[in-house]
């Protein structure tokens, strides 16, 4: 068993889950998180995601002057935040690759802020309702 | 490569998130949480507060630099009173980027 979890936009969530859906794997816990990548919650074209505020556009600058420069260095550094949405499924080891790659292809935008996926192993399972363990409690 | 989740208190959030951008560590995931410890909570005179509020904070590294990110979370997050908060730290097998589809963090 493997857990995926995946980080991806807010747009995006409806389509994965559909296409998740059609491959046969809908179980998936779904949460709203805050992120940041390698370019520290900078957004820096915000019509990608329409909901997102005009607080996360940081894309435009002040033209550098002496007083935008002590403005700058006076205000207290805040650590910017991009909302996304986790997605957390474990599936067994055989279909992983195949999901992944789907997950991929859907969230697949080629702009930064696409998100992360990451696998990682899982010991053991239990179904509550009927005490199903491992294999047979996750399918 | 391992996955990082600590447990720390809201109010120290933008100080850790800070000095792991300062140390070169900018990527992170975070959301908040409710949970209790050992003390079961907390008493205050007649009230009882049984889950309190906490920051979860995600992040994925490579094995070389988990002593050093957990240092600083320890350092930052640290006041030395019960509610402080936990550091757990977990296998990750693959890392994709979902933009260029490629297993690297």
């Amino acid at each position: 068993m493997k857990e995926i979890t995946a980080i991806i936009r807010r747009d995006k969530l409806a389509e994965t889950k559909t296409v998740l859906d059609e491959l046969g794997y809908p179980s998936v816990s779904i949460q709203s998180v805050d992120g940041r990548g390698k370019q520290r919650g900078a957004v820096c074209d915000s019509d990608l995601d329409p909901e997102l505020p005009d607080k996360y556009c940081t894309s435009v600058r002040l033209t550098p002057t002496p007083s935008t420069y002590a403005l700058e260095h006076t205000l207290p550094k805040v650590a910017l935040f991009v909302p996304k949405r986790m997605l957390t499924m474990v599936v067994p080891d055989d279909v992983v690759s195949k999901i992944v790659k789907s997950l991929i292809k859907i969230n697949q935008t080629g702009k930064t802020g696409d998100g992360k996926i990451f696998v990682s192993p899982i010991e053991s399972a239990l179904r509550l309702r009927t005490g199903e363990k491992d294999g047979e409690a996750i399918s | 490569m391992k996955m990082i989740r600590a447990f720390i208190r809201p109010e120290k959030e933008q100080e850790v998130v800070l000095a792991l951008e300062g140390a070169g560590f900018p990527s992170l995931t975070k959301m908040p949480v409710f949970g209790r410890g050992k003390q079961k909570g907390l008493q205050v005179g007649p009230v009882h507060y049984d889950e309190l509020p906490k920051m979860l904070i995600m992040m994925v590294v490579n094995d070389q630099d988990i002593n050093r990110v957990v240092g600083i979370i320890n350092d930052k997050a640290r006041t030395g009173f019960v509610g402080d908060g936990k550091i757990f730290v977990s296998p990750v097998e693959v890392a994709y980027t979902v933009r260029t589809g490629e297993a690297v963090l």
